[in-house]
């Protein structure tokens, strides 16, 4: 309910430095803000990871093919142009929302538990509100980068209307706290 | 971009002999980035020229600022654990053996920079000393703006993670957003002041003065002043706690060192305005230090898992 | 000294196991709980385990309820090391008999200063 009063952009800037300082760029990490639009990715690479609790939803992260490579690549420290196979690009992109959705979720007042992440061109449009509770765009070496944070309907404060049941098959019980 | 290989060698060395920090080859790019802003607030074309400024003019006061800009700001909670060791161990029990189950500790942390080691301190008080007993902690730093940070007691995920023991996390921090601020009960026994080293020190008496790695950056007669000026504010049978690489000795002969788990503290070898306790040998005599601290070397027979702060398992929390 | 590092990221095992080879130790890894017990089980002794929380097939609290049961597996130490940062999870994870626990993110440096409290690593000092 108060996701959005409690992780706002702000927030989500705060976590995404610690994780770009910490796990890809070091203390002269080149993340910053992304001022005005971002254009649509050519090749879109998501990540993310789901939130199941009092509060529900998704944490979403979208940027190019080719920026989630280098990612891989400052993660795993390898040179710029050494060769980054599926499987270290989906599973580098896959931890770095795992560490953010994870960070995100301690703001939650009544916490909640933290799905596995997951890795598409597109996260599955079902199950969360189409527009973002926070979206922050994101600069990573002069490349957009947009961290969403998406609350499942039923969930979410905002009126929607009948909506389509989202059969979420993952949809954990009262976390036990 | 590419930096001159003698300005690399100069402050290497320069470095290297006040902090003990070694800069290898290969470390360019670090004083390259850490120099520049003080080369662009003096006005100078790029690192090469500025150090070049400096290395001619000689001033203590830009060498200093030349090390402090490359010794890594080492903001690790319980760092070095041998002086919060000390503490809990020699000199809590100490203080209280001489002046009661209610006594009030009084603690110097010197150059605190953003106060985790005040507020390490603050911890190990609160989890050592009986009911009655209380500690004050003064905290000093230069700058007003690390200070500030300081006073506010909020760190970052990354500056939590810097050797806070897990338990401490769960008992002395709450959360605060994205950050964790140290518990209210703490920051209520830590006073922060702003306090340049070069002048007379606070009014003590101190049990325990926290001055470490700070004298690295100071030329021999300046760190021998800071010393005897410590010397003023030191209880009796007080402790002065130094890094782990530097040492009075050679500097000022008043300290002894003493043994403390596995580094050493110093304290005075007599107290000033210290009558010897009665009872005492002649002076003459050599004899073992007025402190009562100075037995044989305390060597807390230690389990692996690092004493107090290390839960075995299922410890209640 | 041997550490196992038990998380389902290949990533982070790799960072992990790079930040602990320069302190001395020799990494091994697993890619979730139940795989990890299985080592154990096949013989491998090692000093420390770097445990994730969340993963597949057997996550990382039940890894350490289940390695705390086994009296003879007594001298290894438990490290949490995963995105779980509430204070109620670091509860959970030390009464379940984990000895330390580091929030990702972390950096190099603060996987050492954890060691250091653990008693793993030889007091280096300031060096």
């Amino acid at each position: 309910m108060s996701a959005p009063a409690v992780i706002g952009a702000d927030q989500v800037m705060a976590v995404a430095q610690d994780v770009f300082v910490a796990m890809v760029d070091g203390e002269e990490t080149t993340l910053g803000p992304w001022y005005g639009d971002v254009p649509a990715p050519a090749e879109p690479l998501a990540a993310w990871v789901d939130v199941h609790g009092p509060w529900s939803g998704r944490a979403v992260l979208v940027t190019e093919l080719a920026t989630a490579r280098d990612l891989a690549r400052a993660m795993l420290r390898l040179d710029d142009d050494a060769p980054v196979d599926a499987e270290d690009l989906v599973d580098a992109f896959g931890e770095i929302a795992n560490v953010v959705g994870g960070n995100l979720k301690s703001l939650l007042p009544d916490g909640g538990t933290l799905g596995l992440p997951q890795v598409a061109d597109a996260p599955p449009a079902a199950g969360v509100a189409a527009s973002p509770e926070a979206e922050l765009r994101l600069s990573w070496r002069g490349r957009p980068l947009v961290v969403a944070v998406h609350a499942r309907p039923d969930t979410s404060s905002a009126p929607t209307g009948p909506t389509t049941h989202p059969d979420n098959p993952h949809l954990e019980g009262d976390t036990p706290r | 971009m590419s930096l001159a290989p003698d300005t690399f060698a100069f402050v290497a060395d320069l470095v290297r002999r006040r902090s003990a920090i070694r800069l290898e080859a290969g470390k360019e790019y670090l004083v390259e980035s850490r120099l520049l802003p003080l080369a662009r607030e003096r006005g100078c074309a790029g690192v090469d020229a500025f150090v070049r400024e400096v290395r001619a003019t000689n001033r203590e006061a830009d060498l200093v600022r030349v090390v402090e800009a490359l010794a890594t700001h080492e903001t690790s909670w319980f760092r070095d654990q041998t002086p919060f060791e000390a503490l809990r161990t020699q000199v809590l029990p100490d203080v209280l053996h001489r002046r009661g189950p209610a006594a009030r500790v009084r603690v110097w942390s010197a150059a605190c920079s953003s106060g985790q080691e005040p507020y390490s301190v603050a911890m190990v008080a609160a989890e050592t000393l009986p009911p009655g007993a209380g500690v004050e902690i003064l905290a000093t730093d230069l700058s007003a703006r690390i200070l500030e940070h300081a006073r506010a007691g909020t760190y970052s995920q990354l500056e939590v993670n810097r050797g806070l023991p897990a338990p401490m996390i769960v008992r002395h921090m709450v959360r605060a957003g994205a950050q964790w601020q140290v518990a209210p009960a703490l920051r209520s026994v830590v006073t922060f002041k702003q306090h340049n080293l070069l002048d007379p020190a606070p009014p003590g008496p101190f049990d325990l003065v926290l001055l470490r790695n700070v004298l690295i950056y100071f030329d021999l007669p300046t760190k021998q002043a800071i010393l005897r000026r410590v010397r003023q504010v030191m209880a009796p049978g007080g402790v002065l706690v130094l890094g782990a690489a530097e040492t009075t000795i050679g500097v000022d002969d008043a300290w002894q060192r003493v043994p403390a788990g596995r580094g050493s503290v110093y304290t005075l070898a007599v107290p000033p305005g210290a009558a010897p306790p009665a009872g005492a040998p002649p002076a003459a005599v050599r004899r073992p230090p007025a402190s009562p601290f100075a037995r044989p070397a305390v060597t807390p027979s230690m389990p692996r898992a690092a004493g107090a702060y290390v839960p075995s398992r299922g410890a209640s929390l | 000294m041997r550490a196992l590092v038990i998380d389902d990221s290949r990533t982070m095992r790799r960072i992990v196991a790079s930040t602990l080879r320069p302190l001395g130790f020799e990494p091994y890894e697993a890619e979730h709980g139940a795989a990890a017990l299985a080592l154990l089980e096949s013989g491998l002794e090692i000093d420390l385990a770097c445990v994730d929380w969340n993963m597949p097939v057997m996550d990382g609290l039940t890894f350490v309820s289940t390695v705390r049961e086994r009296p003879e597996w007594r001298s290894m130490t438990l490290m949490m090391v995963t995105t779980e940062s509430e204070q109620s999870q670091i509860v959970r994870a030390l009464a379940a008999g984990a000895h330390e626990y580091l929030i990702k993110p972390f950096t190099a440096d603060a996987v050492r200063d954890k060691l250091a409290l653990l008693g793993l690593l030889p007091l280096d000092g300031a060096a």
